[in-house]
Order: structure tokens, then C-alpha cells, then sequence
């Protein structure tokens, strides 16, 4: 079942269009994470699924309804976490998740036993006294988490969570956003690392304005590539590899060779085939009179991906 | 060197910064000018006339009078009418509906026949010690015309039932009557006695004709027999340095005769003079008692204390609520409330509790401290003044919201605050009152919460009352507006 679905979404701002026919669609459970480079819309798209902007043209649904005429029982259902930290410096963490609980209607019972369970999620419970003014930018971004899950929402908007901090702590996020996707949550991610689309359970590619891929890391290499790949490792004389060439299109489709000369002279060759369990074997039968070093499924790099879907359009 | 390009940097930083906001510039620069040049435009404190009713018995003495000289009492006031009934008119004083009531004698002539001046009372309601001396001023001067008019009419004329100047005449005549037959023994004690007799009811008229040419120096019949009467006591003074001389008879009797003709002419111009009533009734038939219904009259401090709690709640609400709503969207925090079950509404609501609270609670205890330390008298009740604080509050923080709503960064915000700071002082009848504020400041002054409020902690504070219907609705009103203008501009961003 589709949580958010946006079809042929437009938005624009002054005349100036930031979405120019966003189609997508979300399942419940699911990681989503929406990739581009900064500008490309990453924002505007969420605030409109979010319901703080009204499409200019085009559907938007979230669970079913038009988000922007939610009311507030729909908006329990759903929280955003923003990119900068939004709460309060002068107050207390606990302060803070009891104003945000607050906001989504928690009773104080229940509010308190939340706040232990989420401020213990995130590693925050030791910290429950400080001022906000005092934690750390990591820190402060796992309570803005905490505000975000205190109310156990089904579907969480989720801007920018890693932006800026160390690559630690940007697994910890995912890691935690793993184990709320395992609790049956939805989660919506904005992300401008590319590599962090690995982590999702689906992406879409967004790219002045557009969608320009959209499926699970696997199809979207899939699509970049036409395939998979495999680095075959051929050594002797690089000047040899084009003997092998020929045979190897009969497999699949030879996207990159490179050659390294010296003492360990090798070739490496890229093929992408449509599937590399199949393709293998064959692979080895035509190139039973080279000398195969290695041959191995390899998984490009999203930014390569991104770079290749991009040059696409 | 290095220093001095650093110091460069940041000043032109600064100036660039500045520069790409010319609406803060623009408010920075034409703001206090604004308020200068409308009070400048809007102030003439000899300008204001008070609303005046005047109170006279029908059909009397008194209402001739008035409308005979209605001129003077509708050129010194905005006249609104005559009323019947002294306690009706105290009434509209009292609930602000005019600023004077006027209180015409009945029967004046008959006061001015006992000798007595006849009473031109003029109540008022103002508890300003330093600016509210404008009704008295202005029947201080009503006085004097009104005076100088009865004089100048020849209304004594009609108040003749005494002593007529004539019948002076016709005694002086007798006494040159006298000379005459004695004129054969002019030197005698008898007709010395006569003669200084004579001069001396000349010299009586004469003092009478001089202080009447003083009240009124353009009537020309005065000024001719003050004429003659100089010319007779002169001629008097002839006969009688005559006497001390011996001259012979005849001499003396011309001197009479010419002194006889001399007083006939005096006679028949004096026919037309007022009567012989003391000087001071004379000039001055009318007698000015004013009175001021004001239940207290404070002294300075006591006065400006409701100004300044009100100017103070004004700008701790305005300057607090213009932050609430543009400090949230800045940090990013509105979007979150936006997207939250929290209404904009229920954003506004919230913020208005505790505002409205602390604002209360401080400049209550402002007034308590002002109460304890400076003697400050408070004539209501402590719940009244307490309402009247909160009505203003609550109407500041709402202009607050709608401030802070329509800002674009939270120095704008503020620096409305403080120019609606400024312009109360000059506006909201703070330093001057309202009424001698002409347009385009009298428009500013309804735009300021503190114009309403300000009268209203002087009505609970200096006369015991609850505010006047016009400042409760005018704050009730202004609360609505600007609360539903500023929930309606926090809705939700539609489609560009």
C-alpha cells in the first residue's frame, strides 16, 4: 500500500519551477531516501508532501488524503524531522521532548514513558538535564530525532539527517532508522550523500526537478548500467585483451577497460551482463585460454550511478 | 596596516549589509522624521477649543443675555448647546461627553442692583496638573469679553434702579444754584463749603467716568463726559481759586454761568450712563467661579503614573509578541509547528497566555512598587486596574502578533516596536493631551493600543471609574482585528 504518492507534482516559486512533475510513490515500511545534489528540489518536494506547501500543480497523497488539508488527528499520524535544529537552546532536553509531546497530544502518563523510551533510543536519557544550548551538533540532532518519533508516528519526514556530520554518526542515524523501519515505520530521507542511497530500501533520484530513477539501490544500478558488472582481471601483455574482446560482447557488454603496464601487467575490463550468475561460466568458457587474475561482481558507487542516470537524461 | 584592512572589511560588510535592506533603512531613516514632522504639523496648543454646553434657565434674564452674546460663547468653545438642568450637563462632564459646562445667572441684573457681581459658573472634569488649565483659561477670557460686551451694550443701562448719574448732575446743579445766591458773599465759609462740595461730587464722577472708559474705551459717550466733567471741575477750580482771591462778583458769576452751561451738557450726555453702582460691580457685572469635578487631583508624578504603565505595557507586549511569529518562521521552528497537529491558532493562543500573563504580572508589580515607594495614589480597585491591564495587553500582544507576522526579520520587528515606542509618546496622549492634537496626528493616535489604554488606567487610577465605553470597545476591537489579521496571515503558504 502506497503511504505517499505524488503524481505529475509541479512547484514553483516566483514563476521560477523548483518540481516540474514529480511522480512517486512510497510503501509503508519502507526506507525511502530521495537523492540529488543540493538544489535540485530535495526540500520543496518534502514540504509539499508534508502539506506546509500547496502543489502548483499535479496530486499529492498521503495516506490517502491531500496533505495539505490535513487535520490535526492526520497529522499525528506523520512527523517531520527538519534539517537545523529547531527546538528550543534554552530549554532542557526533557523540556524540549515534553513541549514536542505536547504538540502531538501525548497524555502526561504516556508522555513520560515515551520520552525515557525515545531519549534511551537515542542515547540522550544521561542528558535528559542538560540545556540544549550544551550538547553537541550530533547530539542535538538526535533530539530532534527523539522529538520526531516521541508520538509514534507511522510516517517520518526526515530532511537532511546526516548533513555535516562525521561519518560515524551518520551510521548511527542509519542504524537508528533501520531499527524504526523495523518497527514498521515509514521513513521519507532527504540526503545529498549519494552513498547513503545504499542504505535505503528504495531510492529516487531527483534532478532539476525531476525524478529520474526510482527504485531499490539494485535496480538503480541496474538502470545506470544496464546490468551488473564484473571486473575481470586479465594478466599478461595489456596489448592482448582486444584478442578476447569480441567474445566477451557475446556475454554481455564490455563498458570499460583499463590497462596497467609494468612488472605485474594486467588488463581490467568491465562487463555488464544482464545477470552475473549466468553470465559467469560463460565468462570463464571464452576466456579459457587467458590468464584470469579475478572475476568479480562489483558494486559501482551511487555517485557513479547518479553521474550515469544523469548523463542519461 | 593589516589592521586597518580588516577594520575595512568589516565596515564595508556592514555598510553592504545595511545597504541590501532598504526597507529597514527606509524605516531607520523616515520614522522618527514621520513623527516629527506629524506632530509638528498636528500640534497647536492654543488651537483646541473645549465642547462646552451651556446651562440656562428658560425664558430668563439670562438666556437674553447668552443669546445676545452667543457670539462669545460659541467662538471660544465648540459650542454643543443649551442645556436646561445643571445635574445633566455634570453628568455628560463626568461620562467625557464635554469638556466644560457653562452656567449662566438667572437673574443677573437684580444681583447687580444689590451691589453684587451676578456668578458665571463654569464647571470642568480634568485631572491633568500640566496641561489642564485650558477651560479655565478660556473662561477666564469668555469672562472678560462677556464683561467688556454688557459694559459696551449698555446692559447697566437697564439695571437703573439706583442712583442715576442724572440725579448727581441735577445735585451739582443745585449747588451752583447755591453759589449763585451767595455769589455777593462768595468768600464766606458757606460758599466755600459749597464749592468744595460741588468739586468734590465732580471729582467722585470723574473717577467713575475714568475707570468705565477704562472697561470700555471705544464707547463714546463716556469718553465725552469724562470730557465734560474735566471741563466743569476745571471751571470749578476758577470760581473757587475766585474765592481764595477775592475777585469781585461779577467775575464770579461768569465763572458760574459757564460752569452752569458747562454741566447742562454734562447732563444731557450723562442721561445715557450707567448707574451708580460700585466700580467693580460696574465694570465687571459678570463674576467668574470655576469649578473642577475631578474626584482627585493628582500632582505630576501622580498623574503620568497610568501614563507610564500604560506606555510600558504597550511596549513589553508589542516588543515581545512582534518576536513570537517571526523568530519561529527565522529558525525554522514554524515550519515544524506547521507540519505538527499544532494550529496556527493554537500557536497564537498559547503564546498570548503566558504573554498576557507576565505582562500583567510585571506591570502590576510596577504599580505596586509605585504605590509603596513613590506614594502614588490608586483611586480604583486593584481588579479593576488589573482588567484595565489586561485589556491593554492583550491588545498590544495582538498588534505584537500582527507585527510579527508581517516582518521579515526580527530587527524589523523591533524596530517597529520601538518607533510605536516613540510615536506613543507624542500620540497617545502621554505627553499631550489628545485633545490639542489636530489631524494627521489624531489618525497615528487611534493606531497606537497605548491611546486607549492610557486614558483608561487614568480613569481606573486617578478617578476610581471604570473606562469609558469608547476605549473599552476601542481596545476590544482593536484585539479582534489585529488577532484574526494575524492568524489569517500565518495560514498555510499557498501555491506560488
Amino acid at each position: 500500500m502506497a503511504v505517499v504518492e505524488a503524481k505529475g507534482l509541479m512547484k514553483s516559486f516566483g514563476g521560477k519551477s523548483i518540481l516540474r512533475g514529480v511522480d512517486i510513490e512510497v510503501s509503508e515500511g519502507e526506507i525511502f531516501g530521495l537523492v540529488g545534489p543540493s538544489g535540485a528540489g530535495k526540500s520543496t518536494l518534502m514540504r509539499t508532501l508534508t502539506g506546509y506547501l500547496k502543489p502548483t500543480k499535479g496530486e499529492v497523497s498521503v495516506f490517502g488524503r491531500d496533505p495539505f488539508r490535513f487535520d490535526a488527528a492526520d497529522r499525528r499520524l506523520m512527523s517531520f524531522m527538519p534539517q537545523s535544529f529547531v527546538l528550543y537552546d534554552e530549554l532542557s532536553v526533557r523540556k524540549n521532548m515534553n513541549f514536542t509531546a505536547g504538540l502531538y497530544g501525548l497524555k502526561l502518563g504516556r508522555r513520560r514513558q515515551r520520552i525515557r523510551e525515545v531519549l534511551k533510543f537515542v542515547e540522550l536519557w544521561e542528558d535528559r538535564k542538560k540545556t540544549a544550548s550544551r550538547l553537541s551538533g550530533g547530539m542535538k540532532r538526535r533530539l530532534q530525532l527523539a522529538a520526531a518519533i516521541v508520538h509514534e508516528p507511522k510516517l517520518i519526514f526526515v530532511d537532511e539527517p546526516t548533513a555535516n556530520l562525521d561519518p560515524i554518526l551518520r551510521r548511527k542515524f542509519w542504524d537508528e532508522f533501520r531499527l524504526l523501519s523495523g518497527m514498521g515505520r515509514t521513513i521519507f530521507v532527504t540526503t545529498q550523500y549519494l552513498g547513503e542511497a545504499e542504505l535505503c530500501d528504495r531510492v529516487g533520484l531527483l534532478h532539476n526537478g525531476r525524478i529520474i530513477a526510482a527504485g531499490t539501490p539494485e535496480e538503480l544500478r541496474r538502470k545506470a548500467f544496464g546490468g551488473e558488472m564484473i571486473e575481470l582481471t586479465l594478466g599478461g601483455d595489456p596489448g592482448h585483451v582486444g584478442e578476447h574482446l569480441a567474445a566477451l560482447e557475446v556475454v554481455g557488454r564490455v563498458v570499460e577497460v583499463k590497462e596497467e603496464v609494468g612488472e605485474n601487467a594486467a588488463s581490467r575490463t568491465r562487463l555488464v551482463v544482464e545477470n552475473a550468475d549466468v553470465a559467469l561460466p560463460k565468462v570463464f568458457e571464452v576466456l579459457r585460454d587467458a590468464d584470469v587474475r579475478s572475476a568479480d561482481l562489483i558494486y559501482p558507487s551511487f555517485d557513479e550511478v547518479f553521474f550515469r542516470l544523469v548523463r542519461g537524461v | 596596516m593589516n589592521s586597518l584592512l580588516r577594520i575595512r572589511a568589516v565596515a564595508a560588510k556592514e555598510f553592504w549589509a545595511l545597504a541590501r535592506q532598504p526597507q529597514l533603512l527606509a524605516l531607520l531613516l523616515i520614522g522618527p522624521v514621520l513623527i516629527m514632522v506629524v506632530f509638528a504639523l498636528s500640534f497647536d496648543a492654543g488651537s483646541y477649543l473645549p465642547r462646552a454646553v451651556i446651562v440656562v434657565e428658560e425664558d430668563s434674564e439670562g438666556e437674553d443675555i447668552f443669546e445676545q452674546f452667543r457670539r462669545q460663547f460659541t467662538e471660544r468653545t465648540d459650542f454643543q448647546g443649551v442645556m436646561r438642568s445643571v445635574d445633566e450637563a455634570d453628568e455628560m462632564l463626568r461620562n467625557d461627553e464635554t469638556d466644560a459646562v457653562i452656567i449662566m445667572p438667572s437673574e443677573p441684573s437684580a444681583r447687580v442692583a444689590e451691589s453684587e457681581q451676578a456668578v458665571l459658573e463654569v464647571h470642568y472634569n480634568n485631572i491633568n496638573p500640566i496641561f489642564g488649565t485650558t477651560v479655565p483659561n478660556r473662561a477666564n477670557g469668555l469672562i472678560l469679553d462677556l464683561n467688556r460686551s454688557i459694559v459696551r451694550e449698555g446692559i447697566a443701562q437697564e439695571l437703573q434702579a439706583i442712583r442715576p448719574t442724572q440725579e448727581q448732575v441735577e445735585e451739582l446743579n443745585v449747588q451752583i444754584e447755591q453759589v449763585n445766591e451767595t455769589a455777593e458773599s462768595l468768600s464766606s465759609d458757606g460758599a466755600r463749603q459749597t464749592t468744595a462740595d460741588l468739586d468734590n461730587a465732580l471729582g467722585n464722577l470723574e473717577t467713575t467716568l475714568e475707570l468705565l472708559s477704562l472697561a470700555d474705551d471705544e464707547n463714546e459717550d463716556i469718553q465725552n463726559a469724562l470730557e465734560e466733567t474735566r471741563n466743569s471741575r476745571e471751571l470749578l477750580g476758577e470760581v473757587r481759586d475766585a474765592q481764595e482771591e477775592g475777585a469781585d462778583s461779577v467775575q464770579e458769576q461768569a465763572g458760574t454761568a459757564e460752569l452752569q452751561s458747562s454741566l447742562a451738557e454734562l447732563s444731557e450726555e450723562s442721561a445715557a450712563l450707567p448707574a451708580d453702582v460700585p466700580a467693580q460691580v460696574l465694570v465687571n457685572p459678570l463674576r467668574l467661579v470655576v469649578d473642577n469635578l475631578a474626584p482627585f487631583e493628582p500632582d505630576a508624578a501622580g498623574f503620568y503614573a497610568p501614563s507610564t504603565l500604560g506606555l510600558l505595557i504597550q511596549h513589553i507586549a508589542l516588543s515581545l509578541a512582534s518576536l513570537a511569529i517571526v523568530r519561529e518562521r527565522l529558525s525554522g521552528a514554524y515550519e515544524y509547528f506547521e507540519v505538527s497537529p499544532l494550529g496556527a491558532g493554537e500557536l497564537l493562543i498559547g503564546k498570548f497566555i503566558t504573554y498576557l500573563f507576565l505582562v500583567v504580572a510585571v506591570n502590576m508589580a510596577v504599580a505596586l512598587a509605585l504605590v509603596s515607594l513613590l506614594e502614588i495614589s490608586i483611586q480604583g480597585s486593584l481588579g479593576m486596574l488589573a482588567s484595565v491591564m489586561a485589556m491593554l495587553s492583550a491588545t498590544s500582544i495582538a498588534a505584537g502578533f500582527l507585527l510579527s507576522a508581517v516582518s521579515r526579520s526580527q530587527l524589523q520587528a523591533i524596530q517597529v516596536s520601538m518607533l510605536a515606542f516613540i510615536g506613543s509618546g507624542f500620540f497617545s496622549g502621554f505627553l499631550f493631551p489628545l485633545e490639542e492634537l489636530d489631524q494627521p496626528a489624531t489618525g497615528f493616535s487611534y493606531l497606537l493600543p497605548a491611546t486607549y489604554g492610557i486614558r483608561a488606567l487614568r480613569d481606573v487610577m486617578l478617578r476610581g471609574q471604570w473606562p469609558a465605553t469608547f476605549d473599552l470597545i476601542g481596545l476590544a476591537v482593536y484585539f479582534l482585528v489585529c488577532l484574526v489579521a494575524a492568524r489569517l496571515l500565518m495560514g498555510r503558504k499557498g501555491a506560488a
